[in-house]
């Protein structure tokens, strides 16, 4: 950079500035720090610093049947959210690359819409809706509200993977005589297959993480890991929350590294 | 464009996905808020406004519909103070190292914001970490009881929503052109003009959004009222929710809803008209 020798002079200044720096860091990851410290506690207490160290509540946890219930219920509707949207997305994505000039970008606002609006009008929407064609209170419901809320962000992803392969490509294999189909799963699949990948790693997080549409359309005597959690931690608030916790961020730190390993942190935020 | 392109068939099951799981219901929503109270189901067979009348002539609503526009004002504008010295940093940022700060951005964004807010709920402790910040720096004497306050609630709502911020900001940084920067301050402006003139009104495009979205998202949020507000303070989702799931009354909550939503429309309309204004000013 050709601004180091020119701003050498005011040090006092990005002195301040990275201090600044540093305190802002720290409030984004304090949180989710002390999550991980509180969890691995040998005392009773949820506290940070911990008391010891042990994995009791890790296996503790594994021993609350309505905790683990919870967690298998939000990794299966988060396997079938990534696949349905993956698919729905990838299909609206290459109808995308169809529309042009202003349309597209009504078009992109439409697909985005679900990101937009505030979760609780949807799921409030939803809950009258899904009572009214007789879907209220089953998976079936609570699963059509998750895939709504993750769509957006599988079609973000599948867009912007779409954008980056050349059109010059399809009009080539077309040329040389492939149909459609073909182009699709021999040129295109392969091109864009790190954002698909993307797209499902995306749309499983959120759709493990969501809540409040959880709690309104949740089926009978079903619970979300979410929805389990809260109800944890109102009535027992103990370290065995934190265990939960710290799962649910490892998911996510996992989620981050394989984005950074498909295409890229920077490419994808 | 060809409308008749083969290929806009794709985009036919997400638009159904869109319109029968989100504009259908939210049209029924607008339906149901005029609906009498039902006795048996949640709602009845006949219309009304009698939802709204309650509404806006009880100043208890006004109170709760206030309080939540405010803190989600407050919410917004603590997001930018924060979003806007880590962005400049990121936009700086290259190889390795911006790696790192996007993966700094990017895990609370990937993390639950029930997850988030509990680690407020262990650094808000009597004898949890933030106390003893505080009480290290000398800002305080002695423990404050920091659990569901509103301070809490304001605190980790910037935190949930720092990232959306962030992003949007980052990216119109990073699209400003480096040589506009060494033209203006090899033509004599300081850096604190380059920063006024040059820098903020092109960073615009990313702010502006950016703030957009966090009011109308923070107006309504609920799991961290729930959660760290406790039952002292109520806001507008949790009175929502409460109505919905609590005593089954489907109308007036959506009468609630809608009013929220209403309200939130017209302060997002006033911040456009005003910043539009301020922009133009800033032309002149």
């Amino acid at each position: 950079m050709s601004g180091t020798a020119t701003f050498a002079h005011q040090r006092p200044v990005n002195l301040g500035f990275g201090l600044l720096i540093v305190l802002l860091y720290v409030f984004l990851m304090a949180p989710l720090v002390m999550i991980v410290g509180a969890s691995f506690t040998g005392g009773l207490l949820i506290e940070f610093p911990p008391q010891g160290l042990s994995l009791r509540w890790y296996l503790e946890f594994f021993q609350r049947q309505d905790l683990v219930d919870g967690l298998l219920m939000s990794l299966r509707i988060g396997a079938i959210t990534a696949v349905v949207t993956m698919t729905v997305a990838m299909m609206a994505a290459l109808a995308g690359q169809a529309v042009s000039g202003r349309l597209a970008g009504w078009f992109q606002l439409g697909m985005t819409l679900p990101l937009l609006v505030p979760e609780l009008l949807t799921a409030v929407g939803l809950l009258f809706f899904l009572y009214k064609i007789e879907l209220g209170k089953t998976v079936a419901g609570l699963q059509m509200g998750h895939i709504l809320m993750s769509f957006p962000y599988a079609y973000v992803s599948i867009a912007a993977a779409m954008r980056q392969v050349p059109q010059s490509l399809e009009e080539a294999s077309q040329s040389l005589g492939a149909t459609g189909w073909q182009t699709f799963r021999l040129v295109i699949l392969p091109l864009v297959m790190p954002g698909l990948a993307m797209a499902g790693i995306f749309a499983f997080i959120n759709s493990f993480d969501l809540y409040t549409i959880s709690l309104l359309l949740k089926p009978l005597g079903g619970n979300t890991l979410p929805l389990a959690l809260f109800d944890f931690l109102t009535y027992e608030f103990k370290p065995t929350a934190a265990a939960a916790a710290t799962l649910s961020i490892l998911l996510s730190i996992l989620g981050v590294a394989l984005v950074q390993r498909l295409v890229g942190l920077q490419r994808a935020f | 464009m060809n409308l008749r392109n083969p290929k806009l068939l794709l985009a036919l099951p997400a638009i159904a996905l869109i319109f029968v799981f989100m504009i259908l219901p939210i049209t029924n929503m607008i339906e149901m808020s005029f609906r009498t109270p039902g006795t048996s189901e949640p709602f009845g067979a006949d219309y009304t406004a009698m939802h709204y009348d309650r509404i806006l002539s009880d100043g208890y609503y006004w109170g709760v519909l206030l309080r939540s526009l405010l803190t989600a004002g407050a919410v917004t504008l603590l997001c930018l103070v924060v979003s806007y010295p880590i962005a400049w940093h990121m936009s700086k940022a290259r190889g390795m190292k911006a790696v790192v700060l996007y993966a700094c951005i990017a895990s609370p964004l990937m993390t639950g914001v029930l997850v988030r807010n509990f680690g407020w709920m262990i650094a808000a402790a009597l004898n949890g970490p933030l106390n003893e910040v505080l009480l290290g720096l000398g800002i305080i004497e002695r423990p404050l009881r920091l659990l569901f306050t509103q301070g809490l609630v304001i605190l980790a709502l910037v935190h949930v929503f720092v990232p959306f911020m962030v992003l949007p900001i980052n990216n119109a940084l990073r699209n400003i052109s480096p040589t506009l920067i060494e033209a203006s301050s090899s033509m004599g402006a300081s850096r604190r003009e380059v920063f006024r003139d040059i820098i903020l009104p092109l960073s615009f495009p990313g702010i502006y959004p950016g703030m957009i979205l966090v009011y109308v998202l923070a107006v309504a949020a609920y799991v961290t009222p729930a959660l760290l507000g406790g039952q002292m303070v109520s806001y507008m989702p949790t009175l929502i929710i409460g109505e919905l799931t609590g005593t089954f009354q489907w109308p007036f909550g959506s009468a609630l809803a809608i009013v929220l939503s209403v309200s939130t429309i017209l302060v997002v309309a006033l911040f456009t008209g005003l910043t539009a204004r301020l922009m133009e000013r800033a032309k002149a």
